[in-house]
């Protein structure tokens, strides 16, 4: 019975179909079902499903960010009987788009796909300082960094906190992506990473912290 | 021949006495380099028109792309103080609003609390949409005010007087004979604009026939642009169509979203006016050149290459042999803003070695020259174009 409805509330986040992915999860509280359960084996397994469809361009960013709020809209009510260990998952990154910069959309969608992969994600939205990323990574114990750039002007920037991060001897990973990165770039500015696109960065992170 | 001329038989898919030469620039690089004051590029018209003919005579380009609106023309009025620090000059405006110019990027609009404020999908009713201007200065609105006026702006008399006058002060002060181009945004980057983007995505699959309501709307508000700006004499008109690309949405997104509305556009200019039509879209738009044709367009810009994008130029030229010119695709970013001497220069070689046989090319960045692109970079392209881009 669970194994079916684990699959219907799978199927429901990958459709997007933010009602019925919620009204699952609240039958599977319902019935008592082992919260770390419904994650894992709904809401994770859907979203798994949806990152390789992304990856292999069988759907488009509409279409993630339907199963995304899907996710999330289960998520928030499922979380408040999840433990601290359930949501840590397989560390926490910390991510976003660097100082001066102001577009967000690419790197929400990586920040919901890590999210969905099983990591923590803290998300410190866009035009962010080094300083900002810093005290996030010690507040939080970030195993790794996202850093996000859609400008020319502004790509330069993740390697002043590179820097920053590399002086206080921080023991944090970076990964960085945008439109005008590329590998080649986020090897001269001592980035750990580059991701080309969301299914890539969760890739990317999982390689990363083994 | 001059610019004018050579650009226009470019457009027409012939051979002229040689390739022309016309990148767009980004606002930053004209912040940077003409030396004109950022405020007074983006507040005025005069200002903002000798930036591009500054810039343009400098790299010796063929054409200029007009891609911002006129001016309130007393928008000093409503300035409290200006403040200016040096990576940015900020605007604080009597309403209690701010502007943030930075000294190398867009400007951007920002309420009291600093946020940018976008209306919901819900809050949208498609009759009242007409034409979403992203680059107001007060940014977009709905129901559509313009600047800082109060009035909601009717479908009668919806553009104000001044938005004409960036073109006008470009045109009358071609002294060179370039080629002056204009811009509309397709309707879908207006929506995409107006409800900002990840809302207006999901608004396809929740509502898709209220968004096909909203584009007929702005469907209709972008053509009487459109032939207005005919009117004023440009000699070319761009659709800015920068979220068209599979970066964003699935083939099947376009044929629903944007090719029928673009088509509209471009068949009433055809029909109303002898100004050629051509579309820009950055990133990954290899997989639907196809579909663009459809639309009718004259032309292609930016095409991006790879890693930028997905169009690899010598597939392109096949596509499009005879039916689109090509404006592009020169990387901006690893070629113009990152690559040393010889890399510009065998890059740029190439390009034409493909794009020139035959006609209907012009030598293009794919997306705008970033804003720190070293200048002597670009003034590489103009001497290589007059030895290798002859015909």
């Amino acid at each position: 019975m669970s194994g079916t409805i684990y699959q219907a509330l799978a199927d429901a986040v990958i459709e997007g179909n933010q009602g019925k992915a919620v009204e699952c999860t609240a039958d599977l509280l319902k019935d008592g079902t082992d919260p770390k359960m419904i994650l894992d084996n709904g809401l994770l397994k859907g979203m798994e499903v949806v990152g390789i469809k992304f990856r292999d361009n069988l759907i488009f960013v509409p279409q993630v960010l339907i199963s995304a709020r899907a996710f999330k809209s289960s998520l928030s009510i499922l979380e408040p009987f999840l433990s601290k260990s359930d949501t840590e998952g397989m560390g926490t990154v910390v991510i976003g788009t660097v100082k001066g910069d102001i577009h967000d959309i690419g790197k929400n969608i990586v920040a919901m796909m890590l999210k969905s992969s099983g990591f923590r994600v803290v998300d410190l939205g866009i035009d962010v300082k080094a300083e900002k990323f810093i005290d996030a990574i010690k507040n939080e114990k970030a195993v790794i960094l996202g850093m996000s750039a859609l400008l020319t002007t502004t790509m330069g920037y993740m390697k002043a906190v590179i820097d920053k991060i590399k002086n206080e001897n921080l023991s944090v990973k970076t990964i960085v992506g945008g439109a005008p990165i590329s590998n080649s770039f986020a090897e001269q500015i001592g980035a750990d990473g580059y991701a080309k696109n969301a299914s890539d960065a969760v890739e990317l992170s999982k390689r990363i912290i083994k | 021949m001059t610019s004018k001329e050579r650009v226009k038989i470019a457009m027409e898919l012939g051979t002229a006495d040689r390739v022309p030469l016309m990148c767009q620039l980004s606002l930053g690089h004209y912040f940077l380099h003409s030396g004109i004051d950022p405020v007074e590029i983006w507040f005025t018209s005069d200002g903002f028109s000798e930036a591009l003919h500054t810039m343009a005579e400098r790299y010796k380009f063929d054409g200029i792309l007009v891609n911002l609106p006129g001016r309130e023309r007393d928008y000093t009025s409503q300035i409290k103080k200006i403040e200016r620090g040096e990576e940015e000059i900020r605007i604080n405006w009597r309403n209690g609003h701010y502007t943030v110019l930075p000294r190398d990027d867009n400007p951007h609009y920002y309420n009291a609390s600093g946020d940018r404020s976008f209306p919901q999908f819900e809050e949208i009713d498609p009759e009242k949409l007409f034409y979403v201007e992203p680059w107001d200065i007060t940014e977009v609105s709905h129901p559509y005010t313009w600047g800082f006026s109060e009035q909601v702006a009717q479908r009668d008399g919806f553009f104000p007087e001044y938005h004409l006058d960036n073109i006008k002060d470009t045109i009358r002060k071609n002294k060179n004979n370039l080629s002056i181009h204009s811009e509309v945004f397709s309707p879908w980057s207006q929506f995409l604009e107006l409800l900002n983007y990840e809302s207006a995505l999901i608004a396809i699959l929740d509502d898709p026939g209220k968004v096909r309501a909203c584009l007929e709307r702005l469907t209709e508000g972008t053509i009487e642009l459109a032939k207005s700006q005919a009117e004023c004499g440009v000699d070319a008109i761009l659709i800015s169509s920068a979220f068209a690309g599979a970066g964003l949405i699935s083939r099947e997104n376009y044929i629903d979203f944007v090719l029928p509305y673009e088509k509209r556009i471009i068949d009433s200019l055809h029909q109303s006016t002898d100004v050629p039509v051509y579309t820009h879209t950055c990133g990954s738009i290899g997989d639907r050149l196809d579909l663009m044709l459809e639309t009718g367009t004259d032309g292609i810009d930016t095409l991006d290459p790879p890693p930028l994008g997905t169009v690899e130029l010598p597939e392109a030229k096949e596509t499009l042999r005879n039916r689109a010119f090509i404006k592009g695709n020169i990387d901006p970013v690893n070629t113009l803003l990152m690559g040393n001497r010889e890399q510009i220069i065998k890059d740029i070689k190439w390009r034409l070695e493909i794009g020139k046989p035959g006609g209907g090319y012009i030598l293009s960045s794919a997306c705008s020259i970033a804003p720190g692109t070293p200048t002597e970079n670009i003034e590489l392209l103009s001497s290589i174009i007059e030895t290798e881009g002859k015909y």
